[in-house]
């Protein structure tokens, strides 16, 4: 039983003298070279991106739990995203019935319209004023076009 | 006072590469391309498969080198990677290939192990060198990937079991019994041409 696995592993230490011709390797490196520069041009970025994350998540732990928790990470992610994207919509369709009414009333010449009492008006805005600071707004050009050095 | 330890030339390499310098990294593949082309070749038992998959696994490391930190040795690193694509290709391939096998190195005449083979045992002595070789191949592609790639790591290469547990990510003792059950299994698959 001994010697017939010994012979085998002899047999099989035969394999390593299967090799491909010399000029192979020789020739290997330049290969790669040219595979690899036709490669980036076709590969996403998305896809160099993931096999980075699964080659540190590989390095600290086994290969089939890296892979899992990065799958597991990157569906988190996506959940968080797509929940984040239903969460705004409806805020957004509620505010649409608050406009409607107004511009269907604006439309309709038989409509009273109730007009603000003017003397009212004219205080309220007079009380406005004189709380609220003056307001400047600054032209975006400016004065002079001398630089500041020549102060 | 205590000599400093002497620093792995693949640290400094692949530090290199981290940083923009791809010439590191061709030192890296000329260094690493015959040890695994023979994992994958004996793995495969093809030629084009072999070069090809070869070709994936360097480019595979090269996109991933900014997340190798230097847990593990970049050698074990850099296995791992070719094991993993290497089983992924031959669950893929399934039985529907042909064997494109290396011409078999004319110094094995001269290797003391092929001397005493074929010294005790007759049928090794009566085959041919191409006979063998066919066998040989023939009973490792009859193992499952993962049994094959245990085989072709101790066997063939010569890997001690604790570097071969670092590269599959399983514990010693797994090693060790697949490396029982392929074993045995080769065993029986070879028993023909042993016992003629």
């Amino acid at each position: 039983m001994q010697e017939d696995h010994e012979n085998l592993s002899k047999l099989l230490r035969l394999k390593r003298f299967e090799q491909p011709p010399p000029e192979y390797f020789e020739s290997f490196l330049q290969e790669f070279k040219d595979r690899q520069r036709s490669q980036l041009l076709r590969d996403p970025a998305w896809r160099i991106a993931w096999d980075r994350v699964c080659a540190f998540l590989g390095e600290q732990m086994p290969a089939r739990l890296g892979y899992g928790l990065a799958s597991t990470a990157v569906l988190v992610a996506a959940a968080i995203a797509s929940f984040n994207i239903l969460e705004s919509r409806p805020v957004e369709i509620a505010s649409v019935p608050d406009r409607q009414p107004a511009q269907t009333a604006s439309l309709n010449l038989n409509t009273q319209v109730q007009l603000p009492d003017l003397p009212s008006l004219v205080r309220s805005t007079a009380h406005t004023a004189s709380i609220s600071p003056p307001r400047y707004v600054m032209d975006t050009r400016p004065v002079s076009y001398e630089p500041p050095s020549s102060f | 006072m205590a000599e400093a330890a002497p620093v792995n030339p693949d640290v400094e390499l692949v530090a290199r590469t981290q940083a923009g310098d791809a010439r590191a990294f061709d030192e890296l593949v000329v260094k690493y391309t015959p040890r695994l082309y023979g994992l994958v070749y004996n793995m495969t038992s093809n030629h084009e498969d072999s070069n090809d998959l070869l070709q994936e696994v360097f480019a595979k490391a090269f996109r991933s080198i900014m997340g190798f930190r230097g847990r593990s040795s970049f050698y074990t690193w850099i296995h791992s990677i070719a094991v993993n694509m290497t089983i992924n290709f031959l669950k893929k391939r399934g039985r529907r290939f042909q064997m494109s096998l290396d011409d078999v190195d004319l110094n094995i005449q001269n290797d003391k192990e092929f001397i005493e083979l074929t010294a005790s045992s007759s049928p090794v002595r009566e085959a041919d060198l191409a006979e063998l070789q066919q066998k040989l191949n023939e009973a490792m592609l009859k193992l499952s990937p993962e049994h094959r790639a245990v085989v072709t790591m101790f066997d063939i290469q010569g890997m001690p079991h604790a570097e071969i547990s670092k590269v599959l990510g399983v514990s010693e003792g797994t090693i060790r019994s697949r490396l029982f059950y392929a074993h045995r299994q080769l065993q029986a698959h070879l028993d023909e041409f042993r016992k003629r």
